[in-house]
C-alpha cells in the first residue's frame, strides 16, 4: 500500500510542469475578466488560446534552440541578439534589395548557422567558456544588426534606394494571419512543428542520447566514444539556426526590421527552459518540458496583459514565478 | 602555436581597424585650412534610438549649409553618463568653439557642462536639461503640450465622445509622464473615456501584445492614443491581425513623427494622426551660428509641434 502511493506520488513528480501549468491555466479562468459583448470568460476563447501561442512563437523557437544547448550543461546568450540580426537582414535582403523571399530566408538561416559555428567552434575547439563565447557573439551580431541597417528601423521608405517603397511584401502578411480554416498563424505552426520535431530528435535519435550523455558527463561521454567537440558544434549551430528563424517571424510580426528586436530575449528563453523544468546543469530535461515552460510563461503574461496590470507589479509577479519554479526544480534535483 | 598565429592575427587586425578610425576622426578635425572655420562639438547621449538618429541627421543637414563657415564633430556616447562626461572634457581640451550636448541624465552632466561654459565655451543643450543655469542657451520641445494637442485633436475627431486605449511609453521617464498628463488636460471635459491603458515601454513588441488584449476585452474601441508611433503601429498591427477589419475603423494616433517612421505611417493611412516631437537639430546649429557671431540668444527656446494628417502630410504638416 504504502509502495503504491510512493510509486504515485513519484509519478507526479514527473509530470509537475504539467501540474504548474493547469494551475496557472485555472487562474487564468479565475481571473479573466469578460469580453463586453458576449460576458463570457475572454480567456477560455478559441481566439486568446491562439494568440498566446501567436505572441510566444519567437521566444518559443529560442527556448527550442536553448534547450539543446542547455541539456549540453552550455549557455547560448546571443540568441536574442541573432534574432535582432536575422530580422534586420531579412527585411534588408526583401525590402532593401527586392530579394525573394526563399533565397532570403535561405541567406538569413546560412548567417545564424555561422553564428552558431563559431559559437560551438570557440567553445569545443578552444575551449572558451560558453557564456564568454555567447556573449561575444551577443555583442558583436547586435553590432552587425545596427552596421548593416545604417542604426534606423528597415521598413518600406526607410532609406531613398530601398527597391520596395510602398509596404512589405505579401509574405509578411500571409506569416502572422490566420490561416483560413484553422485560423493558426504560420508563424505559430512553425514553431510548434520545430519544438514537436526537436522534441521527437531528443527523444528517439543518438544525438538526443548524446546530449543527455555530454550534459551528464562530459569525460565519460567523450571516453565512450562519442565526438563530444563535433555534437557540440552542431548542437549551438541548430540553436542558433532557430535563432535566425525567430528573427524572420519577428520581422513579418512587426512588419519591419527592428534593429533592438530581441533584446534580453535569450533572458526569456533561458527562464521558460528551466521553468520547465530543463536543469541548467546539463543532462536532464527535454523539449516538452521546454514547451511546457513556455506556455507556463505565455499564459502568466497573458493574464496579467489582460487584466492591464501595472508594470511595476508585473514585473514583481514574473519575477516571483520564476523564483518558485526554480525552487520547485532545486528539490526534484536533490530528491533523485 | 597555430591557436597563438590565429590570436595574434586577430589582434593585429583589431589594432588596423582601430587605427583607421582614429585617423579618420583626425583627418576631420585638422581640415581647417587657412581660413577660419567653426569647430562644433556634438554629444549625442546615445544613438540607438531611430529620434536620436534623425537628430544627429539634422544637425549634420543643417551644417552642411553652412560648411564654408562651421564644422561639427559627432560622438555617441552609447547610452553611458561617464563616457558623456570624458566627451564633454575631450572637447574643452580639443579647444573647440561651441557644444552641443544632448545629455543622457541632468545631474552628472551638470558639472562637465559648466566647466566648459565656464572656460568660455558656449554650450547648447538639447532636448533634455542640466540643472542650474550654467549653459549658454537650452533647446527642447513641450511634452505637456504635444500630450494637449493630441487630446484636443482626439476631442474633435471623435466628437466629443469615445472609448479610447491609451498605449503608454515608460512612465518612470519624464516624456512618458508628461505625454501621458498633457493627453488627460486635452480631453478634459469631453466624454472621452480611457478604457484599457499599459505601460508599453516606448517598443512596439509590447505595444501590440497589450493590444491584442485591449482587443480582446472590448468590442468597441474609436481611437488608440499611443505615446510614440512605433507604439501605434504595433496597435495597428494587432488590429490587423485579429482580422476583423477593425484596424480601419479604430483611429490610431502617434507621437514623434520622423520622416521615415510616423509621418510614413500616416502618408500610408496606417496613422490617422502623428504628432511630431522635433529633434531640434536645425534649430541648434541656427543658433550657434549666432552665438558664434556674437549675436543674443534666448536662455530657453521651446520648440513647438507639428501635426501631420493625411490632407497635409504631402505639404510637411502644420504647426500647432
Amino acid at each position: 500500500m504504502q509502495n503504491r502511493w510512493h510509486r504515485f506520488l513519484e509519478k507526479l513528480n514527473d509530470y509537475r510542469g504539467v501540474i504548474a501549468f493547469v494551475a496557472v491555466f485555472v487562474l487564468g479562468i479565475i481571473f479573466s475578466p469578460r469580453a463586453l459583448n458576449t460576458g463570457l470568460p475572454i480567456f477560455l476563447s478559441w481566439q486568446t488560446q491562439l494568440a498566446i501561442l501567436y505572441e510566444y512563437s519567437e521566444y518559443g523557437l529560442l527556448a527550442t534552440g536553448m534547450t539543446l544547448v542547455i541539456l549540453t550543461g552550455g549557455i547560448d546568450l546571443s540568441v536574442g541578439s541573432v534574432l535582432g540580426l536575422s530580422a534586420v537582414l531579412f527585411s534588408l535582403l526583401t525590402i532593401g534589395y527586392g530579394w525573394g523571399v526563399a533565397p532570403a530566408i535561405g541567406a538569413v538561416l546560412l548567417t545564424g548557422l555561422a553564428c552558431g559555428l563559431m559559437n560551438g567552434s570557440l567553445i569545443a575547439r578552444f575551449k572558451m567558456q560558453p557564456f564568454v563565447a555567447t556573449l561575444a557573439m551577443m555583442t558583436a551580431a547586435r553590432g552587425a544588426a545596427k552596421l548593416i541597417a545604417g542604426g534606423i528601423k528597415v521598413q518600406p521608405g526607410g532609406q531613398p534606394w530601398y527597391v520596395m517603397q510602398e509596404g512589405t511584401p505579401s509574405f509578411f502578411l500571409w506569416m502572422t494571419s490566420a490561416l483560413p480554416g484553422i485560423g493558426v498563424q504560420p508563424s505559430t505552426l512553425i514553431f510548434l512543428v520545430c519544438i514537436l520535431v526537436m522534441a521527437a530528435l531528443v527523444r528517439y535519435t543518438a544525438y538526443g542520447r548524446w546530449l543527455y550523455a555530454i550534459g551528464g558527463n562530459e569525460e565519460a561521454a567523450r571516453l565512450s566514444g562519442i565526438r563530444v567537440g563535433a555534437v557540440k558544434v552542431l548542437t549551438y549551430a541548430l540553436c542558433s539556426m532557430f535563432a535566425a528563424m525567430a528573427g524572420v517571424l519577428n520581422a513579418c510580426r512587426q512588419d519591419l526590421g527592428d534593429t533592438e528586436a530581441g533584446m534580453t530575449y535569450e533572458l526569456d528563453a533561458i527562464a521558460a527552459v528551466v521553468i520547465g523544468g530543463t536543469s541548467l546543469m546539463g543532462g536532464r530535461g527535454g523539449m516538452m518540458f521546454t514547451l511546457i515552460g513556455v506556455l507556463i510563461m505565455a499564459y502568466i503574461n497573458k493574464i496579467l496583459s489582460l487584466n492591464a496590470v501595472e508594470l511595476a507589479p508585473r514585473m514583481v509577479i514574473q519575477g516571483i514565478i520564476i523564483t518558485i519554479a526554480v525552487l520547485i526544480q532545486q528539490k526534484r534535483g536533490r530528491s533523485s | 602555436m597555430k591557436r597563438i598565429a590565429l590570436a595574434l592575427a586577430f589582434a593585429v587586425l583589431v589594432v588596423c581597424a582601430g587605427c583607421g578610425k582614429k585617423q579618420q576622426q583626425a583627418g576631420q578635425v585638422t581640415q581647417t585650412p587657412g581660413k577660419k572655420k567653426w569647430t562644433i562639438g556634438m554629444s549625442q547621449c546615445n544613438l540607438g534610438e531611430p529620434w536620436r538618429v534623425q537628430m544627429n541627421k539634422d544637425i549634420e543637414e543643417a551644417a552642411k549649409q553652412h560648411a564654408d563657415e562651421i564644422e561639427v564633430i559627432f560622438k555617441d556616447a552609447q547610452n553611458k553618463t561617464e563616457v558623456q562626461q570624458a566627451q564633454v572634457r575631450e572637447f574643452i581640451q580639443m579647444g573647440v568653439d561651441l557644444i552641443i550636448i544632448s545629455p543622457k541624465e541632468a545631474r552628472p552632466l551638470t558639472k562637465p557642462v559648466a566647466e566648459a561654459y565656464q572656460k568660455g565655451i558656449p554650450v547648447i543643450v538639447l532636448d533634455r536639461k542640466v540643472e542650474g543655469d550654467q549653459y549658454t542657451c537650452f533647446i527642447g520641445a513641450d511634452n505637456v503640450k504635444i500630450g494637449r494637442e493630441a487630446g484636443k485633436y482626439l476631442v474633435k475627431l471623435l466628437g466629443g465622445k469615445g472609448k479610447v486605449v491609451e498605449l503608454k511609453g515608460l512612465m518612470t521617464s519624464t516624456p512618458g509622464q508628461e505625454r501621458h498628463q498633457g493627453f488627460m488636460e486635452g480631453i478634459a471635459g469631453s466624454q472621452i473615456e480611457i478604457i484599457f491603458d499599459a505601460d508599453c515601454q516606448w517598443l512596439e513588441p509590447i505595444a501590440q501584445r497589450e493590444m491584442q488584449s485591449a482587443l480582446a476585452r472590448f468590442p468597441q474601441i474609436d481611437a488608440v492614443y499611443a505615446h510614440n508611433d512605433p507604439s501605434a503601429h504595433g496597435a495597428y498591427l494587432a488590429a490587423r491581425q485579429e482580422g476583423k477589419g477593425r484596424e480601419k475603423t479604430i483611429k490610431f494616433i502617434g507621437i514623434d513623427a520622423l520622416p521615415h517612421e510616423g509621418v510614413r505611417y500616416v502618408k500610408e493611412g496606417i496613422l490617422t494622426a502623428t504628432f511630431e516631437y522635433p529633434t531640434g537639430g536645425k534649430e541648434a546649429i541656427e543658433t550657434a551660428l549666432k552665438i558664434l557671431k556674437g549675436e543674443q540668444v534666448p536662455k530657453n527656446i521651446t520648440l513647438g509641434t507639428r501635426i501631420y494628417t493625411r490632407e497635409n502630410v504631402e505639404q510637411g504638416g502644420e504647426p500647432l
